[in-house]
């Protein structure tokens, strides 16, 4: 940075600071300060910047999410001028800092916040009156109509806590603050009412004050009666049981243990809708306050004095998040991080308390917080410059906001519908002696990876909270919610993976990687790029041991010759003689050779390789596969003719091909990935696998008619075609065909099916191709990292062909540059194609015609110059995605060059 | 080979309620998947002759909908060269399995009565069947007195 942006940035600063908060730093920028030393001024005058420049930032962030509050606003960058889109928080933060380098506009003031609703019409006599009156139930008799529109029906029983009853005598005494009583929702409304009315604050933030600061009273407040309360828990147990998919019992048996009976967050809820009506202004930064003295007060408590029950401590928690939108930068910056920092102290009981509460009773909030959370950890991550000593896994704010995420993301899965536990596939041990592939393995003494090939540990939350992310059929919130894009473009992958690897031993270091749900697929994969790298080295350099000592043969990579004209047969060979002789040489790099061509493999030759053979193996014709013209899917030929050590041999491609980086274009359905995870197909599968099917068994499962049985006519014995066309049955039951399916077995009827369907039809095939699957990834944090839909990303890559955004991220080299006439003739003509053709083009370039992970931006496409215009068609490297391209004079000579170069592209040559 | 429970039920119950719209029900007993049955319409220009169709139920009938096609060409908008009609109680979004499959023939039966040119399969006769209907009724007669089959006397 120049320096007269830098003076510029400071005077800027301190007009920011001086509309805040004035007092600090007022006199920053004046010229005495050069007085000062010189190492010292510049020391504080970088974090006077720092902070003044953060302040600016602020002001652009949330005058992009809230306005300024002038209805008459003409900024475009403001909220309030209905100009600038709709922003979420995470753009918002991120256009907030282009603005600031802009200097674009801002509005003159941040004024008071209008306040969201006006003030209702209930405010006509319940303030007044609950001075004068002496006798107090009378009087909370009269407050309570108003509001009961929003109360509903549970005002009255709630009128006479037991709590609110012990504090009657000190408060009829004095009734401007609580003197320790816990606030109740009347409580709040009478406060709210009198601070509107009276435009007096005082009263208020006292009372808020007293109660948030204390984490004993705030656990208190918003009690419910124990009656109220165990009906509403009824009511939501059986809502959540008919949602729930399972047949079998309850996944959250200790429900009761849950449903807190001293909290009835409805009504905290209702409280803080009174407090939303007051202008905010006039207790945010009171609560701000309270909330970071609470925070610190129950970390205290958690770490030393352990005074407080857990479940106070988690009804605290659960209060604090319901508090709305403050606002105001302070909670973001003060009150969150410091409330992270508490919950890092809960114990595991605590925690997983924590999250069954959200799950049951705050569902609404959840998005709430946990867009609180990804914008504070967005704004800390663009607005910090992290370095080598200090890295973003040592950046505390981040890091415990990301801990507590793992709480929401729990929370969200309970939230939603999650299947039963027990659906698992048999676990398939690799390398155990009833492996009859591995037979040969004892000769090998242990590699230095086995040595420490201890799986992750799975994470003790989920264990205490008996979840599993497989279970999660439908998340209250989608997964991609919790992705962090800042984040994860910020992170240094390889310190994260040094981290997360040294973890497992010593657990001091912080690794996202322990927290994937956070980062995106594109940086996981490269954290999986790192250990799969590592692990192949690791065997390249034990079979140079070898070598030395003369055990073995050395054979640093997995290597395979095959011909073009027998792909299938000589890589199936190939890779069964490794399998059986060297289980462990699959875990070495791959390199490929074509025999008669020069193509060296570095990685190009074995991404042809890979698109050949998924070409051919899942050719209908093979046998193997059926396509599935419904879905556009294929699946495993349940009347196959070809033994289970080809199955396996497929499981061995797709995990070279995850293991290798490279990406296929095979076309499973979800619940393939979901099974090669661990977790056996069920109905809610169908949906992809069959969505007709699935559409008219759902059909049946909505019909509530007593008829069913005559209506349906269905027995236990279902029907289906196999490969020739014919009808096959089979019954689901003994004599299945004189069963009825009934209302009261339609449920069983239809998980019998699916199970058939999609495990039981398939399982010495799908056993197979696991197995297969597994021998390459066993060892891989594969599982621990990547849910099956991002797997599904792994193997085949994102969907999409936005070839602009590959223009983008293009480079050029050789003397291109992106003004270079023939490089605009080229994007020209490349955006012209057909899709067909646009895929060609990438296959031709690349050798593949996916998408990598993460778009096509992440392709890393080079564009160099190959001499200047002749005849030669263009050429490329695939292993390094690089396309050499000479410099044609016309445009007409580009396209003709291009077209015939992908259009015959298959082979490997050098020209 | 024995059949599916509610396919046998539904042939025994079509041919026992004698639809006069659809008649001469012939399934080969080895695969009951498949029948065919003559439509007998009575509208013209259709009433002067027969039309033979097949209806080929999925195995996995009724959580899946059978789909029917024409053997015996015929002049009408919404079914093509092919003997291929779009009868939207069938297609995959609309199918209930609750749906019998006379109640399939029935809507079958009223699309060939009254021809639905708002959706067309075959658009050149949509629309000389919406501009020019003497045009249309002619050709459409001629086209069934070549090629249906005869109506059955009874």
């Amino acid at each position: 940075m120049n320096s007269k942006s830098e003076t510029d940035e400071a005077s800027r600063g301190s007009e920011a600071s001086s509309s805040k908060n004035p007092a600090p730093n007022s006199s920053e920028e004046e010229p005495t300060t050069s007085l000062c030393s010189g190492a010292v001024t510049s020391r504080t005058e970088d974090i006077m910047k720092r902070a003044a420049a953060r302040q600016l930032i602020e002001r652009y962030f949330y005058q992009l999410l809230d306005g300024c509050g002038n209805p008459n606003c003409d900024n475009q960058y403001c909220a309030s001028s209905g100009e600038a889109r709709n922003l979420s928080p995470n753009e918002a933060a991120a256009e907030a800092i282009k603005l600031f380098y802009k200097e674009a506009r801002l509005c003159d003031t941040l004024p008071n916040k209008v306040p969201r609703t006006e003030a209702s019409g209930c405010d006509s006599s319940a303030g007044t009156t609950c001075n004068t009156s002496k006798d107090k139930d009378d009087n909370k008799d009269k407050e309570a109509q108003p509001s009961s529109n929003a109360r509903e029906s549970t005002s009255k029983e709630e009128e006479p806590q037991t709590s609110h009853n012990v504090s009657h005598q000190e408060e009829s005494k004095s009734r401007s603050h609580n003197n320790g009583a816990p606030l109740t929702e009347e409580r709040m409304y009478e406060l709210c009412e009198e601070c509107l009315q009276n435009k007096v604050r005082e009263p208020l933030i006292r009372a808020l004050g007293e109660a948030f600061t204390q984490p004993a009273i705030l656990a208190r407040c918003f009690a419910s009666k124990a009656a109220a309360n165990s009906d509403e828990d009824v009511k939501m147990k059986d809502d959540k049981e008919s949602k729930a998919m399972c047949l079998s019992s309850d996944p959250d048996k200790d429900v009761d243990s849950v449903a807190g009976p001293e909290l009835d967050v409805a009504s905290c809820r209702r409280a803080f809708q009174y407090l939303a009506k007051v202008p905010s202004e006039y207790y945010s930064s009171a609560l701000v306050t309270s909330l970071k003295t609470l925070a610190d007060n129950m970390c205290i408590d958690l770490r030393i004095t352990k005074k407080m029950s857990i479940e106070d401590v988690v009804n605290c928690f659960v209060i604090a998040f319901e508090v709305p939108d403050l606002g105001c930068s302070d909670y973001l910056e003060i009150a969150l991080p410091a409330l992270c920092q508490a919950a890092e102290h809960l114990p595991l009981k605590g925690k997983a308390r924590l999250a069954r509460i959200w799950a049951q009773h705050c569902k609404d909030s959840l998005r709430h917080i946990l867009e609180t959370l990804q914008q504070l950890i967005t704004l800390r991550v663009i607005s910090t410059n992290y370095t080598r000593q200090f890295q973003l896994q040592d950046d505390e704010v981040v890091t415990m906001a990301t801990k507590f995420m793992k709480i929401v993301y729990y929370a969200n899965m309970l939230a939603g519908s999650m299947e039963s536990n027990t659906l698992r596939e048999e676990p398939i041990v690799i390398a155990s002696q009833q492996d009859p592939f591995e037979n040969v393995l004892d000769l090998y003494p242990p590699s230095s990876m086995k040595a420490s090939k201890q799986l992750q540990p799975d994470d003790p939350l989920a264990i205490e909270l008996d979840i599993n992310v497989l279970d999660a059929r439908k998340p209250y919130l989608p997964f991609e919610e919790f992705y962090n894009e800042p984040l994860s473009d910020t992170i240094e992958m390889d310190i994260d993976f040094g981290n997360y690897k040294t973890e497992i031993n010593k657990g001091k270091k912080f690794a996202f990687l322990r927290y994937p749900f956070i980062l995106t697929v594109a940086t996981k994969s490269l954290g999986l790029y790192y250990e799969n790298r590592i692990r192949m080295y690791s065997e390249r350099r034990v079979s140079l041991l070898h070598a030395v000592v003369g055990a073995a043969p050395p054979m640093p990579f997995l290597r395979l010759k095959v011909r073009r004209t027998h792909i299938i047969d000589d890589a199936l060979v190939g890779l069964e003689m490794v399998a059986m002789e060297r289980a462990l040489d699959l875990k070495k790099q791959l390199v490929v050779e074509f025999e008669g061509e020069q193509g060296v493999d570095e990685g190009g030759v074995s991404k042809e390789f890979f698109q050949l053979i998924v070409e051919e193996i899942f050719n209908p014709d093979y046998g193997m596969f059926t396509h599935r013209p419904d879905s556009q899917t294929v699946w495993f030929n349940m009347t196959s003719f070809e033994t289970e050590a080809q199955f396996t041999l497929i499981g061995i491609v797709l995990g070279l091909a995850i293991y290798n980086n490279v990406i296929l274009a095979v076309n499973f359905p979800m619940v393939v990935y979901r099974k090669l995870m661990g977790k056996k197909g069920s109905f809610e599968d169908l949906a992809d696998w069959n969505p007709i099917l699935y559409n008219g068994l759902k059909d049946m499962l909505d019909y509530t008619g007593e008829d069913l049985e005559e209506v349906y006519y269905q027995t236990f014995r279902i029907w289906y075609t196999d490969v020739f066309g014919n009808a096959v049955f089979h019954d689901l039951k003994e004599d299945g065909d004189n069963i009825f399916v009934t209302q009261e077995n339609k449920r069983e009827f239809v998980e019998m099916y699916a199970d058939f369907l999609l495990n039981e039809s398939v399982e010495t095939q799908f056993k197979a191709f696991r197995r297969g699957f597994l021998m390459v990834t066993d060892e891989s944090p594969l599982a621990a990292l990547f849910r099956p839909e991002e797997v599904e990303m792994l193997v085949c890559g994102s969907k999409n062909l936005d070839f602009s955004e590959l223009e983008k991220s293009t480079e050029y080299d050789g003397g291109y540059t992106a003004e270079s006439q023939t490089i605009k003739d080229f994007w020209s003509v490349v955006h012209s194609l057909s899709l067909d053709d646009k895929r060609k083009l990438l296959e031709f370039t690349t050798g593949s015609d996916r998408v990598p992970v993460g778009g096509l931006s992440h392709l890393k496409l080079v564009i160099a110059r190959n001499g200047p215009d002749c005849d030669r068609l263009p050429t490329a490297h695939t292993c390094f995605n690089v396309l050499l391209l000479p410099e044609y004079e016309t445009k007409d000579k580009l396209q003709d060059r291009l077209m015939k170069a992908i259009s015959y592209s298959k082979g490997f040559g050098l020209l | 080979m024995a059949a599916t429970r509610r396919l046998q039920k539904e042939l025994n119950d079509i041919r026992q309620s004698g639809l006069k719209s659809f008649r001469d029900i012939q399934v080969d007993e080895s695969n009951i998947l498949t029948w065919q049955g003559l439509i007998v319409p009575d509208n013209p220009p259709y009433n002067k002759g027969a039309f033979r169709i097949e209806i080929n139920f999925p195995a996995e009938y009724p959580f899946k909908p059978p789909k029917i096609s024409f053997k015996t060409k015929i002049y009408h908008p919404n079914i093509d060269e092919k003997g291929q009609v779009c009868l939207p109680i069938i297609s995959a979004e609309n199918w209930k399995p609750a749906t019998k499959t006379d109640q399939v023939i029935q809507a079958l039966v009223a699309l060939v009565n009254d021809p639905e040119p708002e959706h067309p399969l075959r658009a050149e006769l949509a629309e000389e069947f919406l501009k020019d209907r003497k045009k249309f009724t002619k050709n459409a007669e001629e086209f069934t007195k070549k090629h249906s089959e005869k109506r059955p006397t009874d």
